[in-house]
C-alpha cells in the first residue's frame, strides 16, 4: 500500500487567457503575478500561446531570460504544453516521420527553458509514442499525454496507450489526467455565457438535459459513440433556429465537459505523471459546482500521487465578466481543503515541491 | 473563443479604395498561415469582393490562395493581423459598422469530419482612424 501524496499546488498560464490577450499582462508579468499571487509554486506554460517564435526561433538569450525570471520568483516550472498539430496542412496529416520532427523540436525547448514534463495529446499513437521515446530519453522530458475529454481513463484509444507504456516500462511515458474529462455537470459559467450570445431559456434547457443524458448513460468508450453525440449536439442547435452555436455546443458538450466517472482514472493512475485541475467557476459557496475536485483531490491523494495539479480556469469560454485571478485562488483553496480532509496536504513550498516533483518522475512506472 | 476582441476598435483605414482593419487572433494559441482559412470583410453591410482580400501578419501580405501553404509565418496570439480588400469608403467622417469573420483550423484536432474548423465573427462600430 503507498502512502498518502502529497501533490504540489500550481497553475497553467493558460488560465489567464484572456489577461494575456489583452495585453494587461506580458510573459513576464503574468509569471510574476503567479509567483506575487501565490498561485505557485508549479508553473506550467503552453508553447504556441506564450512563446513567440515557438518552437524554430527560441534563441538562447530567451531561454536565459527565462530561466533566470523563474529562479528569481522562485516558481518550479513543470510542464510545457506542446501541441500535436497532425493538421496543419491543408492536403493532408503530416506523416509519421513528420510528426516525430514536429515534437522533437518542441521538446527540445522543453528541456532547454528547464520544464521536466511535455505535455503532448491524444492524435500520438501507441506507435508515435515508443518512436518518441528516445527523444524523451535525450532530453530527459517525460512525455504525459493528455488524457482529455472526450477521452477518459477508461477510452480504447487511452486503454491502448496505456498498454503499450507497461510494455515500455519507462518512467517517462505517461498520463497528463485532465479534470474535465470527469465532469458532473454543465458549467452554469458556460450557460451564462450562451445567454449571453442571445441563447434561449429553453434552447439551454434542452442543452443541459442532452447532457444530463450523455452524463446517464456513461461516457463514450469508442470514438463512433463519440461522433453522435458530437453530432447530437450540432442537431438541437439546428432544431431551435441556432445553426450558428451547433459547433460550439458540440466541442464543448462533449470535449469540455466529460461525463466519465472519476473511478476511469484508477485505470491509468500508475502512469499519471501530471494532472490539469480543469475547473470552470467558482460558486458563491466558495465550491466549483460542476467538476468533483474534492474527490478528484482524494483521490490523487490516496493514490499517493505526488505530482503537480495545474489549477487550468477554462476562462476562453467566453466568462469576460469575472476576474480569473480570484477563480483560481478560489479553486486552490478547495484543492488545499480536499487534501487537507483526506489526511494529507498540497505541497506549495517551491523548494519541497522540486524534491517531490523529481521522485515523482524518476519512479518507477509500476513497482 | 475570445471573439469579441477580434476586430481592434479604431484601426480602420482606407486609402485608394482599400480598406483595412486590424484584427486579433480568436484563439489561445498561434496558428500558421495554412491555418487561416477564410475571412470576410464587410463595412456598411457591403462585403469586400473575395479576390482582393489581402492578409498581412509579420510585415508579410499573402492572399488566402497563398496562406493556404504557408506553414512558417504564425500569427501569435498578441500581434494584430490586417485584413484588407477592395472597399472605398465614401464618407469618411461617417461612423461605420466592420464586420470580420473569420475562419480558422484548428490543427490538432482532427474529427471524422476532417481538421476542426471554427468559424467566428466580431462587429464594432468605428470612424476611419488618422493614418
Amino acid at each position: 500500500m503507498t502512502g498518502l501524496g502529497t501533490p504540489i499546488q500550481g497553475v497553467t498560464l493558460y488560465s489567464f487567457t484572456r489577461a494575456f490577450h489583452s495585453r494587461q499582462y506580458d510573459l513576464d508579468g503574468l509569471i510574476r503575478k503567479v509567483a506575487a499571487d501565490g498561485f505557485g509554486p508549479g508553473l506550467e506554460i503552453i508553447g504556441f500561446s506564450s512563446l513567440r517564435g515557438f518552437p524554430d526561433r527560441i534563441d538562447d538569450s530567451f531561454v536565459g531570460h527565462f530561466r533566470d525570471l523563474v529562479s528569481e520568483v522562485d516558481l518550479v516550472p513543470t510542464s510545457l504544453a506542446v501541441n500535436v498539430d497532425t493538421g496543419i496542412r491543408r492536403d493532408r496529416l503530416m506523416n509519421h516521420d513528420e510528426l516525430v520532427e514536429y515534437m522533437r523540436k518542441q521538446i527540445e525547448v522543453a528541456s532547454r527553458l528547464g520544464f521536466p514534463i511535455a505535455r503532448v495529446q491524444i492524435s500520438l499513437t501507441p506507435d508515435a509514442m515508443e518512436s518518441l521515446l528516445p527523444v524523451a530519453e535525450k532530453y530527459g522530458v517525460t512525455l504525459a499525454l493528455e488524457v482529455h475529454a472526450h477521452q477518459h481513463g477508461a477510452h480504447e484509444l487511452i486503454l491502448a496507450l496505456r498498454d503499450r507504456f507497461e510494455k515500455l516500462g519507462s518512467p517517462l511515458l505517461g498520463f497528463t489526467a485532465d479534470w474535465g474529462a470527469t465532469v458532473s455537470g454543465f458549467a452554469p459559467s458556460l450557460l451564462e455565457a450562451y445567454r449571453r450570445r442571445g441563447a434561449s431559456e429553453a434552447l439551454l434547457q434542452q442543452v443541459v438535459a442532452m447532457w444530463n443524458g450523455f452524463y446517464a448513460e456513461g461516457p463514450p468508450t469508442t470514438e463512433k459513440a463519440h461522433g453522435e453525440r458530437f453530432g447530437a449536439f450540432i442537431g438541437l442547435a439546428a432544431r431551435n433556429g441556432r445553426p450558428d452555436l451547433g459547433i460550439d455546443f458540440a466541442i464543448n458538450g462533449t470535449g469540455l465537459f466529460g461525463p466519465a466517472p472519476i473511478d476511469t482514472w484508477l485505470e491509468i493512475m500508475p502512469f499519471v505523471r501530471h494532472v490539469h485541475g480543469k475547473f470552470f467557476g467558482i460558486d458563491e459557496d466558495g465550491e466549483e459546482p460542476s467538476v468533483p475536485v474534492r474527490d478528484l483531490v482524494r483521490q490523487l491523494v490516496e493514490n499517493g500521487d505526488s505530482g503537480a495539479i495545474s489549477s487550468e480556469y477554462e476562462g476562453g469560454d467566453g466568462n469576460n465578466w469575472q476576474d480569473p485571478f480570484e477563480i483560481v485562488r478560489g479553486e486552490q483553496a478547495v484543492q488545499r481543503s480536499a487534501a487537507a480532509d483526506a489526511g494529507s496536504r498540497m505541497i506549495t513550498d517551491p523548494a519541497e515541491a522540486r524534491s517531490i516533483l523529481n521522485s515523482h518522475l524518476t519512479q518507477p512506472v509500476l513497482g | 473563443m475570445i471573439a469579441d476582441r477580434m476586430i481592434e476598435q479604431g484601426t480602420l483605414t482606407t486609402e485608394g479604395g482599400r480598406t483595412a482593419i486590424e484584427v486579433r487572433i480568436p484563439w489561445y494559441r498561434a496558428l500558421p498561415g495554412s491555418c487561416i482559412a477564410g475571412a470576410a470583410l464587410t463595412i456598411d453591410g457591403v462585403a469586400a469582393p473575395e479576390e482582393s482580400l489581402r492578409w498581412t501578419m509579420n510585415n508579410r501580405t499573402f492572399s488566402f490562395g497563398e496562406l493556404v501553404e504557408e506553414t512558417d509565418e504564425w500569427w501569435f496570439p498578441l500581434d494584430s493581423a490586417v485584413l484588407s480588400g477592395e472597399l472605398p469608403l465614401p464618407d469618411p467622417e461617417a461612423e461605420h459598422e466592420v464586420r470580420v469573420d473569420l475562419k480558422l483550423y484548428i490543427p490538432y484536432i482532427t474529427t471524422d469530419h476532417g481538421v476542426l474548423h471554427i468559424e467566428e465573427n466580431d462587429t464594432k462600430t468605428m470612424k476611419v482612424g488618422q493614418r
